[in-house]
């Protein structure tokens, strides 16, 4: 890899941006602080002004007030030329140049900062590996790939000079969902290696709540309505216009967030084939989960026992019913609930990833933690989150 | 006027070619369409018309390529000037060719010159409204993608759009080519030696006519197949398409 450049911070300061000819502003006073290495994303209904706001980053539009800085460095002290190549640049038609190779398109910006053709070939195919593609379409050309690759060109064009700044606007917005998911998801495992400063628009607020380590709601007029992270979002929507666009659907888009082991699961009384069944009973007594669930002697779950097999003396080899459904540790917390809800059963298992047994989850403990306001998890970075194949 | 009127006449009276020598003669007594074998023995009658014709269309492309070009340049990003070039090179275009010789007369006389101004300032409409065509079919993702990368105005230009609007540069310079092919036979009024001359030498003999006109139709598709190939190498990322007839 080519030594990198450090991620760099954007903040917005009061900026406002006025059309000439036009009453209100497209962007009214601004102001976001985006730490370095982080993924912002600016979502809001078509007309909102973020792409407004994007482009104002790069000087594709010149700031009225206020200013931006980079690393502390205002963007309206830098040549527009030069600060555009310190910036990957990456919009919703993709862009690629028709006329030239693949590799001659991700060669772009190194060429105009003046990289022999050496070196601006290797980071071509280097990038091309990143984005998974290969170095075998370096030499075709744009209108030869899927519109997924050119996509992923498309990335692999704005990273080639490893900017400390990445500008997306609507980057996925005109691929297919199942590409698009896929695509996020590459994205988001790229970003977990690159950490760039991402700067990201789109008014699809899953995709804000999946991409976003921070977000921006946008409302019509170009006012801020909120900045938080996504888990804050949903938790706390700061009016009814954010309520709104996040949706009446943000519990479950809250669980979408985290996974099985980022919520306290609950112990169970474990039995083993073979013991006392008073001793599982005298468990039993006062414990979180009112059922007992027998485990192998490696601690993995083998079923639920039920009255009848405590009726018995000692623990019996198969329970009269299984421990299905089991959870995995690493279960998005969306698909745990669903799989609880499917199967009709109000516990379920959740083992590690040896199979043993780490805990019970049961739909009291997803519905506790939705209903308590300061009911917190851990928060993760979007390249941190479960991604959602 | 006169004498300018009177100047512009052929250089050379109808003359009767055929009665001189070579061929078979019951051919050409009987001014049959095509007589091989006088074409055989009088073919370098036509050489030097041939040659001063593709030189003369040569030049005038080049020449109204250079200015037409220099126009779309200054017009593009003073878009609003486009308009008036446009209608200035169009007016030029409805000149009866004629009547522009003999409005240089007095300017630049008879000869080279003449033609030279004559066929590029009819070049002009053509090759400018395709340059400017090609410019505004640039994909605007593509040039806002080479904006948002930091490609200055200048690199935009030289790098994007113009070889993205080369195939239409070129379609205009096909068309421009062969209209000029069929124009210069008429500057022999120029008092140039091009294929028109042998031409209006004895109008009413048909091999003459025939190998006069079919050698210029050859050199306007030879012209035309040159740029063709040009177009397709200028433009390797396009798929062949048909192109438009000319």
């Amino acid at each position: 890899m080519e030594p990198g450049h450090q991620a760099a911070s954007v903040s917005f300061r009061s900026v406002t941006k006025r059309y000439p000819g036009q009453a209100e502003p497209a962007i009214h006073e601004l102001s976001l602080e985006v730490p370095a290495g982080e993924i912002c994303v600016l979502v809001g209904p078509s007309g909102s002004g973020k792409t407004t706001a994007l482009r104002m980053v790069n000087r594709t539009v010149e700031i009225t007030e206020g200013d931006i800085l980079i690393g502390g460095t205002s963007v309206r002290e830098r040549d527009p030329a030069e600060l555009r190549r310190e910036m990957g640049y990456v919009i919703q038609q993709i862009g690629l140049f028709p006329h030239r190779s693949v590799g001659e398109n991700i060669e772009t910006v190194p060429r105009l900062l003046g990289w022999d053709r050496a070196r601006a070939h290797r980071r071509a195919d280097e990038l091309l590996e990143l984005v998974g593609l290969g170095a075998g379409v370096r030499d075709r050309f744009p209108n030869q790939l899927s519109g997924g690759q050119q996509q992923r060109i498309g990335v692999a064009r704005a990273l080639a000079a490893d900017p400390p700044v990445m500008l997306m606007d609507e980057p996925f917005g005109a691929i297919d969902p199942i590409n698009r998911e896929r695509l996020q998801n590459e994205f988001l495992r790229l970003q977990n290696e690159i950490r760039k400063t991402v700067l990201f628009v789109t008014h699809d607020i899953d995709e804000a709540i999946k991409m976003g380590d921070r977000i921006a709601i946008i409302e019509q007029g170009g006012r801020l309505a909120q900045f938080a992270t996504p888990a804050e979002l949903l938790m706390a929507p700061a009016n009814d216009f954010v309520e709104d666009f996040v949706g009446a659907d943000r519990a479950l888009k809250r669980l979408a967030l985290m996974r099985v082991r980022d919520i306290n699961l609950w112990e169970a009384p474990l039995a083993f084939v073979g013991q006392a069944t008073a001793e599982v009973r005298a468990k039993l007594d006062g414990a979180e989960v009112p059922h007992a669930l027998l485990v192998d002697s490696e601690r993995r779950p083998r079923g639920w026992l039920s009255e009848t097999d405590l009726r018995a003396e000692t623990v019996p080899k198969s329970p009269d019913s299984g421990p299905d459904p089991v959870l995995d540790l690493d279960d998005v917390m969306r698909d745990a609930l669903a799989d609880l809800l499917q199967s009709e059963t109000q516990y379920a298992p959740v083992v590690d990833a040896q199979g043993r047994i780490a805990g019970v989850l049961s739909i009291e403990i997803i519905s506790e933690f939705l209903g308590s306001p300061d009911a917190k998890v851990e928060e993760h970075t979007a390249a941190e989150r479960p991604l959602v194949e | 006027m006169t004498a300018a009127v009177v100047q512009l006449a052929p250089p050379l009276a109808q003359v009767t070619i055929h009665n001189r020598t070579g061929g078979n003669a019951s051919c050409v007594a009987q001014n049959k369409v095509f007589c091989p074998g006088w074409a055989f023995d009088n073919f370098d009658r036509y050489t030097t018309p041939l040659l001063n014709q593709l030189l003369l269309v040569v030049v005038a492309v080049a020449i109204g390529f250079a200015v037409a070009f220099a126009f779309a340049l200054f017009s593009h990003r003073r878009r609003w000037l486009i308009p008036t070039f446009t209608a200035a090179t169009g007016v030029l275009y409805t000149i009866p060719s004629l009547a522009f010789i003999f409005l240089l007369l007095p300017i630049t006389g008879l000869g080279w010159t003449t033609a030279i101004i004559v066929l590029s300032v009819y070049t002009l409409q053509i090759i400018y409204r395709n340059i400017v065509a090609g410019l505004a079919n640039v994909p605007s993702e593509s040039k806002d993608a080479g904006r948002g990368m930091g490609m200055t105005d200048g690199q935009l230009f030289w790098k994007v759009e113009l070889p993205l609007a080369m195939p239409e540069l070129i379609a205009g310079l096909r068309i421009a080519t062969v209209s000029t092919v069929a124009i210069s036979t008429l500057m022999v009024f120029a008092n140039v030696n091009t294929l028109g001359a042998p031409l209006y030498q004895q109008i009413d003999f048909k091999t003459n006519i025939v190998i006069a006109g079919v050698l210029s139709i050859l050199m306007a598709i030879v012209l035309d197949l040159v740029l063709l190939v040009a177009q397709r190498l200028l433009a390797p990322w396009r798929k062949p398409v048909k192109e438009a007839m000319v």
